[in-house]
């Protein structure tokens, strides 16, 4: 391999350190106005009348929409039941719901403006809790009622399971609502023409632009959206990116000008999708050598006011929550449930890091009350090639758990520590399972381009999105190992509609796996025409030359070679298309509706975590001293980016189990801010080891598979599971913070 | 009011309301959308310049107080040949760029860092750094680049080279 | 909108007088405050360029430091008692302090600011300039309420003075915030002792963010005077401390971990000071 797993700068690198790449927000054009709308403020009631004079005097506003100015459907979702509207036209159903937007010259008239316009609210008695969203005669938030949505899984049966079982363990675990927190808020600018165009900061261009065209009640074909550089996403520039999108076309047409939407902090916590909140009952029965027979787990949901990504957030979990293990009986209901407070949506791990962190807690309960290793008993249960998972299906390949369980195992013991007085030392481990890519959510679809120019350098397009991850260099490595050119004459473009085959959304870790089988695709078309004209140049067949280190070589005889440029100059001569547009499809999902049981995924990921880490037991803190994350990864693309995944995936997942909460106080997020919603600071990053395994995935390139969820979920997990080690007392929800911590150390007089 | 300051070792001269925040007049009276606003509120970085060569938050810097002062933004760094900055490759060479978002406002802060104390500890990296949020890398290799920018500009000040 | 640079006290405190404009020093909390819509100054004073309120002077028996000295030299001068360094030093993050003032910390008086506690600890005295003339209040008796003190409107805080005479004493300043880095203090301490003997004297011990204002515990500095550092516990400490406070549950924190969290930090406050007194910590002065 020249390029393939080898530590590459990115390729979109310079352009990022030098401050020249183009966020949605550095865009400028000529007579650009900018919008901000006016948000409910109230959690949840009927829009009784709404004066937008105020707003309309103020100079320098050029104009004001309504629900009634919306050409379209004034619904914006990524699935059904598309419940939620563009902007709130009768009902309220959460604070940081819009409901009127304000176009001006500049966008502090345009917030003044907005803060002016007024919206008068009837509340109703707002729904808090799933509790309060269940009970027998609550108000319906939709007309559907509460429940968004409902599914279960079986396979086998339980009950007789537990009947056998030696050991039953039951317990019931929570976890509250994360922040995504990207750096970059959310933005979008429209450009209006014979054609809109739609700059935006997102994950899911072909998403937006159907729905933009929709709202705008104009054929998908005349919108094009291009993906700006975008400053992190993590699923949270979805739904959001659509209303924000949609609302600045829709006013760039009126106006004929380009229009620029641009959230502040307090919007992005407080009106775009945050990860669901859970409670999670779980009850696992096992023999007494450790085998678990059965795993009844039920699953609840406080999926917010509007179902967004609920659907595909409660399939995952269902899918997922009785963990990476062989278990013959496994029964999962998992529902997702409407309240009056902030949608919830897709974020990396999307239901993975709720049901890892119940299932791999109840797995050490479990451990304890057999008096088994919690590594061992985890080792005895872990998934193998050849094994049905919770859905049925076997992989005879690419099953790497139990060797990222030995990389686990063969780690140094945590050392002896001599200041135990004011210290408790714990040591954790937690499994994960992650499906990559859509599954049973909808068609895996991928458009990608590959084109080489004359000079032999190579322009990559594809329909997914580069969000950080490193895509686009895992993309540009695949070309560049295909054609055998070197990373410098390998240029990835930015993501246009127009450019590429419908692609669906970046998601799901699909971006290395699918995304990359169709560059290969692309990449390996435009190699076969360069191989043909080679052919022809050297009077062999095709099959007897390579490409390699810029050059067309014969096999056996390296010193006959022929630069890559002049054979794809020839090839543009003599007619060899030097331009592929592949389009690649992973194989559809197949299972029962009512169990849940066939195949859903095309591989999955999995992995285990081990964390060191060190109480204070007079303030709480905590230091960690020790985390590596061990990941069956295929095979690894580019070491630098594999691990830059792994690490902040990694801090993303403490954060979410130790620092991390929102704060509601009677529907109104308390702390939509930067200093009181805490995301970890460089002063509290863990020292996350990354330990890749190579166990190759037959439908990834070049056997790789994708990591940027997993480890969210594993890092959860593991927090909790050696906090559990360190104080001997186990919480059942996160976040766990220092309050909880010293809470729990006093109640146990540990002075 | 005339507001008169020095930006990229350029002398500007602009009329400007004073109460204008000076990220705004960057990214957009100066063109300058390197800078980026990721709060506003001077909670997360993403907006850091070096005002007289110390690292501030540009969100919460009034133009009416740069009035014959210097300021430094992440287009000013490279080299006069638009070379990259050695803080700026270590960070792509070490893969601590994921999005960028937070990109340019953490070189600044390594930048006021390495200008005032060119062999820092791990400590001083992170204090230094405090004040720059990222959500994307964990910030381990934004620490390791920081420190390795940090051993290539003292050596090639013991070789007697340019430094940044 | 106006924005006015005076280049002296005397004309900053006759414009503030004239205009009844509001006071600009460094902006990390004003900004913060128009950002949110909270106040929309018509007139701006920015006093930050006065050359006499910068910097830290010793003047015979008094230290006294312009009330527009950046944090971060509060944070790193020499000639500054430990105590209150190590507070400037967590505000914030580097951006805030190189932007930030003391006198800014001070008058915007927020129950958690951290340069706070350790002046109350060091008696300072606040020097308040009007265009009518000058006086000085205590620190002790200069905050109210959260965000509020005795100053007038047409006051300005031109100076802080702080004795000399601490920088013979051993300090030491310790906080906690929901994070490890960039954090407001859920609570903060400082602790001011003189040892003669082995014995603690002149003790002075003041919290931060477990009341409406900056509180001195004189309880617990009673039962620290005439001790010896090593023969205090966290026993011993406990019940003075936990008396002296009133922390409430807010977004920040909860007043159960803000209770313990004092009586640990003032521990750690103290074995600090006792290791400096010994010449194993860093230095007072």
């Amino acid at each position: 391999m020249n390029v393939i797993g080898k530590a590459v700068r990115k390729v979109d690198g310079p352009n990022l350190v030098s401050g020249r790449a183009k966020f949605s927000g550095d865009y400028r054009f000529p007579r650009m106005a900018y919008g901000a709308v006016k948000r409910a403020g109230v959690p949840a009631g009927r829009i009784t009348s709404v004066d937008v004079e105020p707003a309309r005097e103020m100079p320098g506003v050029l104009d004001v929409l309504t629900a009634k100015d919306i050409p379209g459907p004034n619904i914006i979702g990524v699935l059904p039941p598309f419940d939620q509207p563009l902007l709130a036209a009768d009902e309220i159903r959460y604070a940081g719901e819009s409901v009127v937007l304000v176009i001006a010259e500049s966008a502090e008239i345009a917030r003044r403006a907005a803060n002016a316009v007024s919206v008068s609210i009837e509340p109703y008695e707002p729904i808090l809790t799933v509790e309060e969203a269940l009970a027998p005669n609550a108000r319906k938030i939709h007309e559907s009622g509460n429940v968004t949505c409902s599914r279960k899984l079986i396979k086998g049966e339980v009950e007789p399971a537990f009947a056998r079982a030696d050991v039953i363990v039951e317990g019931t675990y929570e976890t509250s609502f994360q922040e995504h927190a990207y750096l970059e808020p959310e933005t979008v600018c429209a450009v209006p023409g014979h054609r809109t165009t739609l700059y935006a900061s997102c994950q899911s261009p072909f998403h937006i632009r159907g729905h933009v065209a929709a709202n705008m009640n104009v054929p998908a074909s005349s919108v094009r959206v291009v993906q700006a550089n975008t400053g992190g996403s993590f699923g949270g520039k979805d739904d959001v990116a659509t209303e924000i999108g949609a609302l600045a076309c829709i006013a760039a047409q009126r106006l004929d000008r380009p229009v620029m939407i641009a959230h502040e902090r307090k919007e992005s916590i407080v009106g775009s999708n945050l990860r669901h909140a859970s409670r999670i009952r779980i009850k696992t029965g096992a023999t007494n050598d450790g085998r678990i027979v059965a795993r009844k787990i039920d699953v609840m949901l406080d999926g917010g006011a509007y179902a967004s990504e609920s659907p595909f957030v409660t399939m995952k979990t269902m899918i997922h929550a009785a963990g990476p293990y062989k278990i013959d009986n496994v029964e999962v209901k998992s529902t997702a449930v409407y309240t009056n407070k902030t949608y919830c949506g897709a974020f990396r791990g999307f239901g993975v890091p709720q049901v890892t962190f119940a299932s791999e807690s109840q797995i050490d309960e479990l451990a304890d009350k057999l008096k088994i290793d919690r590594l061992e008993i985890r080792r005895i249960n872990g998934l193998r090639a050849g094994d049905a998972n919770a859905t049925g299906q076997v992989y005879e390949e690419s099953v790497g758990l139990q060797e990222t369980i030995k990389r686990i195992a063969e780690q140094p013991a945590r050392p002896e520590q001599a200041d135990s007085d004011r210290y408790l030392y714990g040591t954790g481990y937690a499994c994960v399972i992650q499906g990559i890519s859509n599954g049973a959510e909808g068609v895996d679809v991928i458009g990608a381009s590959v084109q080489m120019s004359q000079d032999g350098s190579v322009l990559v397009g594809i329909g997914l999105t580069e969000l950080g991850q490193g895509s686009r260099t895992v993309w540009a490595q695949i070309a560049a190992e295909v054609l055998g050119v070197n990373m410098e004459s390998v240029s990835v473009r930015l993501v246009d509609t127009d450019a590429v085959h419908d692609s669906g959304p970046t998601v799901a870790s699909r971006s290395t796996t699918v995304g990359g089988m169709a560059v290969l695709k692309a990449a390996t078309e435009v190699k076969a025409s360069l191989l043909s004209m080679a052919a022809l140049m050297m009077q062999t067949e095709a099959e007897n030359i390579e490409l390699r280190d810029g050059f067309a070589v014969l096999k056996m005889d390296d010193s006959a070679r022929i630069p890559t440029p002049q054979v794809a100059t020839a090839a543009y001569w003599t007619g060899f298309p030097l331009m592929n547009l592949a389009f690649s499809k992973a194989p559809d999902a197949n299972f029962d509706e009512e169990t849940h049981q066939g195949t859903i995924y095309i591989a999955y990921n999995y992995g285990t975590h081990r964390m060191d880490l060190r109480v204070d037991t007079l303030t709480g803190d905590v230091e960690v001293l020790n985390h590596v994350a061990a990941h069956d990864v295929g095979k690894v693309i580019n070491p630098l980016g594999l691990e830059g995944q792994v690490e902040g995936a990694s801090l993303i997942g403490y954060g979410y189990a130790h620092m991390e909460r929102i704060r509601y106080a009677d529907g109104i997020i308390q702390n939509a801010n930067f200093a009181d919603y805490a995301i970890p600071s460089i002063k509290d990053r863990i020292p996350t080891v990354s330990i890749p395994v190579e166990d190759p995935n037959p439908t990834g390139p070049y056997g790789a598979k994708g990591v940027g969820e997993p480890p969210v979920a594993a890092a959860a997990a593991v927090f909790a599971n050696a906090i559990a080690d360190a104080l001997d007392v186990r919480f059942t929800k996160l976040p766990i913070t220092r309050e909880d911590i010293l809470d729990a150390i006093k109640r146990g007089n540990y002075d | 009011m005339l507001i008169r300051f020095t930006c990229n070792g350029r002398p500007v001269q602009i009329e400007a309301d004073p109460q204008t925040r000076v990220l705004d007049l960057l990214r957009d009276e100066l063109g300058l959308t390197g800078t980026k606003e990721g709060c506003g509120r001077g909670e997360c970085g993403a907006c850091t310049i070096l005002l007289d060569g110390v690292a501030v938050n540009s969100c919460l810097l009034l133009a009416g107080k740069i009035e014959g002062r210097e300021i430094v933004t992440i287009e000013g760094i490279a080299g006069e040949d638009g070379a990259l900055h050695p803080i700026q490759e270590a960070f792509l060479d070490v893969g601590a760029v994921q999005c960028g978002f937070c990109t340019p406002g953490m070189i600044m802060s390594t930048k006021a860092l390495l200008d005032e104390k060119p062999a820092p500890e791990v400590e001083e990296v992170e204090e230094a750094l405090s004040g720059n949020l990222c959500r994307c890398t964990g910030y381990g290799k934004i620490v390791e680049a920081a420190l390795e920018a940090s051993r290539r500009l003292v050596q090639e000040s013991d070789q007697g080279g340019e430094s940044g | 909108m106006s924005y006015l640079k005076p280049n002296s006290v005397a004309e900053a405190a006759e414009l503030l007088e004239s205009t009844g404009g509001t006071i600009l020093a460094g902006g990390t909390d004003l900004c913060v405050y128009m950002a949110e819509g909270l106040c929309d100054p018509e007139t701006l004073i920015d006093i930050s360029g006065i050359e006499s309120m910068r910097g830290i002077r010793l003047e015979g028996d008094l230290i006294r430091i312009g009330a527009c000295t950046a944090i971060a030299e509060i944070a790193s001068s020499e000639a500054l008692p430990t105590c209150l360094r190590r507070g400037a030093r967590s505000i914030g993050s580097p951006q805030i302090r190189n932007l930030g003032t003391i006198g800014g910390n001070v008058c915007n008086a927020s129950p958690c600011g951290d340069t706070l506690a350790p002046l109350l600890t060091l008696d300072a005295r606040f020097v308040l300039r009007s265009a009518g003339g000058t006086r000085t209040v205590e620190c002790f008796d200069f905050f109210t309420g959260p965000k509020q003190t005795v100053r007038e409107p047409g006051e300005i805080l031109e100076s802080i003075e702080v004795p000399a005479a601490t920088c013979k004493k051993a300090s030491a300043f310790r906080m906690i915030g929901n994070r490890k880095g960039q954090a407001i203090s859920q609570v903060n301490a400082s602790v001011c002792v003189a040892i003669a003997e082995g014995r603690m004297t002149d003790v002075r011990v003041a919290v931060g963010s477990v009341a409406p204002i900056p509180l001195r515990l004189e309880a617990l500095e009673g039962v620290l005077t005439g001790k010896a550092i090593g023969d205090v516990g966290l026993a011993e400490i406990r019940e003075p401390v936990l008396e002296g406070i009133r922390p409430i549950d807010d977004v920040r924190s909860t007043a159960s971990y803000r209770q313990e969290v004092t009586v640990a930090l003032i521990f750690d406050a103290l074995t600090a000071c006792g290791d400096q007194a010994s010449g194993e910590g860093d230095g007072a002065c």
